[in-house]
């Protein structure tokens, strides 16, 4: 097994520590916010889907773990609809170990991760990871938004969200000063 | 060449019909009425064709061995007349799978062709099925719709025109993007080539007054991009758990190597893809399968497990994508891809298996290459359980300190691009009252399934025996 894919072991074991009965759209989220926003060296490939950004990877190693007996995985039913259940097993600490650099190292970004979006429900976190995939490309391409324009650029990907609820979802964000494109409403661009 | 209307053409490749769209709805000779439509087109070269009066509305049909026929119109036909779409033709699909399979021989070119095909399928299928919440949660009305179709259609045709030589077996030797460790992918590549060498062919088709497509719109839904705006919820459809692109290669790959595992009931698939909408939670809707269905989907999650495990990750398959990749590296300048961007994606395009076979042919690979020809190919001397766990996972390290300098590679499954990953599909069931629930809990067979993380260690075959009288002796010492 490769350094970074021990890296990735551990760091999920350590997030379903952190945050108990962690949904799987919550890990993958949370790995794009810790490779994101805190320049985690997770090596993940997040391209953005309907659902946000995603990266089969990221379920690939939760497979993984799961074989290795850092991590369970429960099915969840519930009305109208599932979802899964991940939790530490027996194992997490053999699993951690393997990447036990890599979580002294980023353990601060790990707890940090977790307090900023531990608790915001799956919905939530598909729109606010779009939103920074979005505010990222446009960063990228140096193109400058007022947080107005980023709203109506998420909202065309997600419109089933109202727009004045993607707008207070950037705000949310930028309040945080974690978006990198935006400009000021009257700015020049 | 000049076509009448009605008259079946032979291009030149053999396998292209074509006809009045006209003709074959009523029958009737329509030149007169379509001369309207009718403009000078100056074909490339490529496509073996002279200039041609040609009609923008003409449909065409090219035989395929897995669907029948395949029908283009003249906008995709002018798109797959591009050098840049032409180059397919001289990409194999499993590079050297031959050498296990001798039918492995066919190519992107069809693929491409065959993954337009299903797309379209699918998209009919969701969109008959699903209208309504489509309409109701991504707000699209007919017109959108039928834009979006013609999206996808030219997205699942131009997905992978962005392959290197052989295929993924190359993949390693693309570069890296910027400074941190990540490399390109097929998939950017294909994005700048649409981006860059097909723009015009895209853009500037009479029939894009309809859709008034920019070439990044089918990039974005390819590559990384947001220009696709509500379109990517489409993304699925390219690359997902029942993409259209899977569904064909599992089929065509069968077919042509003459193995029934990757064969499932694409007809009852197709039939059965819907959108649903995922929960209470107010996520985005997914694409998923009705109940009815479930058996279809868990035919193709099998059908792409015995792939993997037969065909895609077969020791000696995975021993010829390493001499490929070594041999390539000798052959690059640089020991790696040019990158997809400027003068440098121009360079890329010259890479198709004809040029590197007839370097490997002519010597210049060095010792990989002349493994290649003499098939004196690595051998494989252990392998992990095809689900390792923790306990393989040290044993596997113990044999490779044994093995010491005799190991000269080591591959896993998790890193093959055909992995196996994820198996679950969301499955809608409507009796009594609409209920999702996933396919593993419809299926016992996907619920045991896990993903193949299998690593496979090799030798040179000289150092075979000594490899495994090494091996037996740590076992003993156990």
């Amino acid at each position: 097994m490769s350094d970074n894919q021990s890296a990735r072991l551990a760091t999920l074991v350590a997030l379903a520590e952190k945050q108990p009965r962690l949904g799987r759209t919550a890990v993958m989220k949370l790995c794009y916010f810790l490779q994101t926003l805190r320049n985690v060296p997770l090596g993940y490939r997040f391209t953005l889907y309907s659902y946000g950004p995603f990266d089969a990877g990221v379920l690939s190693d939760l497979s993984t773990a799961e074989a290795f007996g850092g991590i369970e995985s429960k099915t969840v039913l519930y009305s109208g609809g599932y979802g899964y259940e991940i939790s530490p097993a027996g194992r997490r600490r053999s699993v951690k170990s393997l990447g036990s650099g890599f979580i002294k190292k980023h353990g601060s970004d790990l707890q940090w991760v977790v307090e900023q979006f531990g608790n915001f429900g799956s919905a939530d976190l598909e729109l606010l990871s779009t939103i920074v995939y979005v505010d990222r490309e446009s960063a990228q391409a140096k193109a400058r938004r007022t947080p107005d324009e980023l709203a109506e650029r998420v909202h065309e990907v997600k419109p089933h969200f109202t727009k004045p609820y993607v707008r207070q979802k950037v705000a949310h964000l930028q309040e945080l000063k974690m978006l990198r494109s935006l400009r000021a409403a009257s700015g020049n661009r | 060449m000049h076509l009448s209307p009605g008259r079946h053409a032979d291009f030149d490749d053999g396998c292209l019909t074509a006809h009045m769209a006209q003709d074959a709805m009523d029958g009737s000779s329509c030149g007169t009425e379509l001369s309207l439509f009718l403009r000078p087109v100056v074909y490339s070269s490529v496509g073996g064709l002279e200039e041609l009066a040609r009609d923008t509305h003409r449909k065409y049909e090219i035989r395929c061995p897995v669907h029948g026929f395949i029908q283009i119109d003249d906008w995709e036909r002018q798109i797959i007349d591009q050098p840049a779409f032409q180059r397919l033709r001289r990409i194999r699909q499993l590079a050297f799978t031959d050498l296990l399979y001798p039918a492995a021989m066919h190519t992107r070119f069809e693929h491409s062709l065959g993954v337009m095909h299903t797309a379209t399928l699918l998209y009919d299928s969701i969109v008959q099925k699903s209208g309504e919440l489509l309409k109701q949660q991504l707000a699209y009305d007919q017109d959108g719709l039928a834009r979006d179709r013609r999206l996808v259609r030219l997205a699942a045709l131009l997905h992978d025109v962005g392959h290197a030589p052989f295929s993924h077996s190359s993949e390693d030797l693309f570069p890296k993007r910027g400074r941190g460790n990540e490399k390109f992918t097929h998939e950017d590549y294909s994005a700048a080539i649409i981006r860059n060498e097909l723009r015009s062919a895209i853009e500037d088709h009479p029939l894009n007054g309809n859709t008034g497509f920019k070439a990044d719109n089918i990039a974005a839904l390819i590559g990384k991009g947001t220009e696709a705006g509500r379109a990517v919820f489409w993304r699925d459809l390219i690359n997902g758990q029942m993409d259209a692109d899977r569904m064909d290669y599992l089929i065509r790959d069968s077919h042509h190597i003459g193995v029934h595992y990757g064969k499932f009931d694409l007809r009852r698939l197709i039939l059965s893809v819907i959108a649903i909408p995922r929960d209470k939670d107010d996520r985005s809707p997914q694409l998923g399968i009705e109940e009815g269905g479930w058996h279809a989907a868990e035919a193709l999650v099998l059908a792409r497990y015995f792939m993997f495990t037969q065909v895609y990750f077969h020791k000696t398959r995975v021993a010829y994508d390493i001499h490929l990749r070594e041999a390539m590296k000798t052959l690059l300048p640089l020991g790696r891809f040019p990158k997809p961007e400027g003068a440098e994606l121009k360079e890329f395009l010259k890479w198709d298996d004809w040029r590197v076979l007839g370097l490997i042919g002519k010597g210049r690979a060095g010792e990989h290459g002349r493994r290649i020809i003499e098939r004196n190919h690595f051998r494989e001397i252990y392998h992990t359980p095809e689900v390792c766990s923790d306990k393989d996972d040290r044993e596997l390290r113990i044999v490779k300190a044994k093995l010491g300098k005799l190991v000269v590679a080591q591959e896993s499954a998790k890193k093959s691009w055909y992995k196996t990953g994820n198996t679950d599909i969301p499955v809608l069931s409507k009796v009594r009252r609409p209920r999702v629930q996933p396919l593993s809990k419809y299926s016992k067979a996907i619920e045991g399934m896990k993903e193949n993380n299998q690593v496979l260690l090799y030798v040179d075959g000289a150092d075979r025996e000594e490899a495994e009288k090494r091996i037996r002796k740590g076992r003993q010492q156990k």
